[in-house]
């Protein structure tokens, strides 16, 4: 099992959503966040008032994914989240040692 | 240890409880019994409690809920073994003999072994061991020792009333810090929270000691219906759950109001009818109990003789937004005269009606505490019909935590408070100085989401129903429109700060067309905020705040430049309106695309005929190395428009004007466009350097250059150059200029070149923004005489401003360097 975690403009989420409904994939997990990557934060200005945004908002998506199913989920994932512009975000797949479902504690793929 | 007599009752007692149980459906288990249950108990422990032998002196006593013969399906049973003290280990040894058999046959148990005098000692320490012990009620072996302890128990309350008022007051609040308040939080806690039957017992342990005449009529009548009712509801939640917890969540409303008898209604489903009911009981019992708690502990005499009504609902209005406005919350005097207002069902707005509200409505949480005794006394029904919809509402979201009636006073009362105390946030502070009307800002927010009616689509519900409010309340026309305008719009806000992309320059004018004035935009910010604050504690995250505020600025900047404005906006959709019109028989889908993509400035530069007749070269998918272009006469005699059209790429302009230039002809203006997906589409007006008309042949022969530029196969510098070297050089000494401004967009840097005009100008300075691996977004250019004055918006390869100051400078000699060559 993998373990596929995502950093997306929070506009897109909705798009990677349907992408992976398309795909068959019906967990999902996502997490208002803020950070930075090469889109550093900003000076917002406001009627003269100055606000140092320093930290971008973003959203985290996570999907537990069976090992033959990582590729798919992958691309779908970029693609639904690609703007072109910066600040598009990053993806990355780690590996699950162990997934249960807390309520019959199936596990593995069957947890999924 | 068990004995037989023993195990035999333990046995019947479960058969009998299990009878009671089924007596009812599980939905009606009232106060009626909960009382069988305490007799049925009553019997088999006096059976139990002769057969364990007690020695002499000692007395059963039931205590709490089991003592006011208020025994639940599966609540505790409360037991209270009162001895005197002779012989200790013998009651231990008792103790054991009763309860073993209880515990063992799976009963809840709570117990205590105390002498009267021990009785007394805990019942001063502890106000819930007091409160448990004054409900003490004798049930087997000796009465009158457990009796002394029940008159000991008792005394330290009736001692100084006062005080036992003052800390079952103080406990009413910590409970409702910890507990919240069952008056409007969706998943109520229906003993501990506030309104809930604790507080039916705070008042009925208060009456007890100080005196039924503290309870008036009406009060004990109340509470005596909300008893029965939450009673019902908690039985009905221990039959669901199977144990004793009080909170009522979200997923076992369905059951418990099917339980209950509670069926859809139209507009109202069962568990919301439910919950309804819950809330109006809890608001009834909160009240009573405050008012109860505060007459005992202040040793205020109740008033005497019959209250004065007052003469009208303006006078009362009046007097209550004095109160509200001194900061106090209105006393029961002044609440016993509004009740006995004789008021019509729906009452008749005049000035000093809503002179009188309004002012309540401006006067923060005091205002939003008459509003909640307005609501008690059923007259904001009255006042406000469609008020009654939304009172005691729940809502079903995953952010809202309270009822629609009280989200709506909450949302109010920040209003209030943003208004007149302000905040540390700029942003709020900025959008009030927008000057929106602040009676239109109290209303918008105290009527945002009246639309909340169980229909679909609260927005545009609410949008009819606050209008007609408005109406009906004789709101005067600036505060009338903005607040109607608020309740129609108070999710553009919120909803496309968080979920749409807000680099989109397109999306920023289009909130700023719908939104129409800075005053229009501060209300909206306002309301965002107090929306998000009266919601709950996740509804106002800095994520949030964030994209908000980022929101706002741009649409704010968009104003303060002249981007849009109330009459821009309605010239663009005017505009719009004759584009779709002249393309009615194209597909619906397809021109609606057409219009999100393309730019505003576009369609406010462009007029409508030429646009729809570009729509045909434009609408269909762009492949990356699709070009198409198309020509036509144009606005004056002799020149031509061409329109080209393909996928976006630095230097994609150079390309077009290099190839305008080969082909002999004259640039006299040009609008660059670019789509958010990334499609060009160019329109030149041009004219023949050397001959009035331009054929066919002209036109292919520039169509062949273009694409061979694209494709990269000819080298339009060099030939470009040779053109030029063929023809005499420009007369004019125009000077040549190039500035750089950031100021202007919030998307693009805006780069401006005057220069003298001459053959392939438009080519030197794009295919120099293009070495500068600058993207031109948009581009204006337009020929006076000999001198052309050119702006560009450009951005950097990854779609940003160039902002950095060497940039900026390599920008200015670049560009100067090629023209000057």
């Amino acid at each position: 099992m993998k373990l596929v975690t995502a950093i997306v403009k929070p506009h897109r989420v909705d798009e990677v959503k349907e992408a992976l409904r398309d795909l068959g994939v019906d967990g999902l997990t996502t997490t208002d966040v803020e950070g930075f990557g090469r889109q550093r934060g900003h000076t917002e200005v406001y009627r003269g008032a100055e606000y140092q945004v320093d930290f971008v908002p973003k959203v985290k998506l996570e999907v537990l994914v069976p090992d033959g199913e990582v590729q798919g989920v992958v691309d779908a994932i970029v693609k639904a989240a690609r703007t072109g512009k910066i600040g598009d975000g990053k993806l990355w797949v780690t590996e699950a040692e162990q997934v249960i479902r807390i309520r019959t504690g199936e596990m593995g793929p069957d947890a999924v | 240890m068990e004995s037989a007599p023993l195990g035999a009752s333990i046995e019947r007692l479960r058969e009998e409880l299990g009878a009671l149980d089924r007596a009812y459906s599980p939905g009606h288990h009232g106060l009626w019994s909960a009382r069988r249950r305490a007799e049925l108990l009553d019997g088999i422990m006096a059976e139990m409690f002769g057969a364990a032998e007690p020695p002499p002196g000692v007395g059963l006593a039931a205590v709490g809920g089991y003592g006011r013969h208020q025994q639940l399906p599966r609540s505790d049973i409360d037991l209270l073994i009162v001895h005197d003290g002779r012989s200790p280990q013998e009651v231990a040894a008792l103790a054991e003999r009763l309860l073993y058999p209880l515990w063992d046959g799976g009963f809840e148990i709570g117990h205590a072994v105390r002498t009267p005098i021990e009785c007394e000692q805990v019942a001063r320490g502890h106000l819930d061991a007091l409160t448990s012990m004054l409900d003490l009620r004798p049930v087997a072996g000796d009465l009158v020792i457990a009796g002394e302890a029940a008159d000991r128990v008792r005394a330290v309350a009736t001692d100084d009333v006062a005080a036992f008022a003052r800390a079952l007051r103080e406990d009413a609040l910590v409970r409702a810090e910890r507990f919240g308040v069952s008056a409007h939080l969706l998943e109520p806690d229906l003993k501990n929270g506030a309104g809930g039957l604790r507080d039916v017992q705070a008042v009925r342990w208060t009456t007890a000691v100080a005196g039924d005449a503290l309870l008036r009529t009406a009060e004990r009548a109340r509470t005596d219906a909300a008893e029965e009712f939450l009673t019902r509801v908690r039985s009905a939640l221990q039959f669901e759950t199977g144990t004793h917890g009080d909170r009522l969540p979200l997923e076992l409303q369905p059951p418990i109001a099917r339980a209950m008898g509670f069926s859809d209604e139209p507009r109202l489903i069962a568990e919301d009818g439910l919950m309804r009911a819950v809330f109006e009981h809890a608001r009834a019992v909160r009240w009573i109990a405050e008012n109860v708690l505060a007459r005992a502990a202040e040793g205020a005499s109740m008033p005497t003789g019959a209250p004065e009504p007052f003469p009208g609902p303006d006078e009362a209005l009046e007097v209550l937004a004095t109160v509200a406005e001194s900061g106090d919350r209105p006393d029961a005097r002044l609440l016993d005269s509004l009740e006995v207002t004789p008021l019509a069902d729906t009452i008749a707005w005049t000035d000093r009606t809503r002179g009188a509200f309004m002012r309540i409505l401006r006067a923060g949480e005091p205002g939003v505490a008459a509003l909640d005794a307005l609501d008690r006394l059923g007259v904001m029904g009255r006042l406000l019909p469609a008020w009654i919809d939304v009172r005691c509402r729940p809502q079903r979201d995953p952010y809202h935590r309270f009822t629609v009636d009280t989200h709506l006073t909450r949302a109010l009362a920040e209003m209030s408070r943003l208004i007149d105390v302000g905040d540390e946030d700029p942003l709020p502070t900025g959008a009030l100085a927008q000057g929106p009307d602040r009676d239109g800002l109290v209303l918008g927010a105290l009527l945002h989401d009246i639309g909340k009616i169980g229909e679909g689509g609260h927005v545009p519900a609410g949008a009819r129903i606050a209008t007609e409010t408005l109406e009906h309340m004789g709101v005067p026309r600036p505060a009338r429109d903005l607040a109607a305008f608020m309740v129609a719009e108070h999710l553009l806000i919120p909803d496309t700060a968080t979920r749409r992309d807000l680099t989109d320059e397109n999306l920023i004018l289009d909130v700023a067309a719908r939104i129409g004035s800075p005053d229009r935009l501060g209300a909206l910010t306002l309301l965002a905020k107090a929306d998000a604050i009266a919601t709950g504690p996740s509804a106002w995250t800095p994520w949030r705040q964030t994209l908000v505020r980022e929101l706002v600025s741009r649409v704010q900047r968009v104003f303060d430049r002249g981007h849009m404005g109330t009459e821009l906006a309605q010239q663009l959709t005017a505009r719009i309106d004759a584009v779709r019109d002249l393309l009615d028989a194209e597909p619906d889908d397809a021109v609606e695309r057409f219009v999100l993509r393309m730019p505003r400035g576009y369609f406010l530069s462009i007029d409508p005929e030429r646009i729809a007749a570009h729509y045909p070269t434009i609408a269909p998918d762009v492949g990356s190395t699709d070009v198409r272009a198309t020509s036509r006469p144009g606005m004056k005699a002799n020149t031509y428009e061409l329109l080209v059209v393909a996928a976006d790429q630095p230097g994609l302009l150079s390309w077009i004007a290099g190839a305008v230039a080969l082909a002999g002809l004259s640039i006299l203006s040009a609008q660059a466009f670019t789509t958010d997906d990334g499609v060009a589409a160019d329109v030149f007006e041009v004219e023949g350097v050397f001959e009035d008309e331009i054929d066919d042949a002209r036109w292919r022969e520039f169509r062949g250059v273009l694409r061979k530029a694209v494709e990269g196969r000819l080298s339009l510098e060099h030939l470009v150059a040779q053109k030029r070297s063929r023809y005499p050089g420009t007369r004019s000494n125009a000077p040549i200029t190039v500035v750089v401004d950031n100021e202007v967009s919030d998307y693009s840097t805006v780069i401006e070149v005057g220069a003298p005009d001459r053959i392939g100008l438009l080519y030197d300075i794009t295919s120099a923004l293009a070495e500068l691996t600058l993207d031109v977004h948009l581009a204006k250019v337009a020929t006076y005489t000999d001198r052309v004055i050119d702006s560009f918006y450009v951005r950097d390869a990854l779609g940003r401003k160039v902002t950095d100051a060497r940039q900026v400078d390599e920008i200015g000699s670049v560009v100067r360097g090629r023209l000057s060559g």
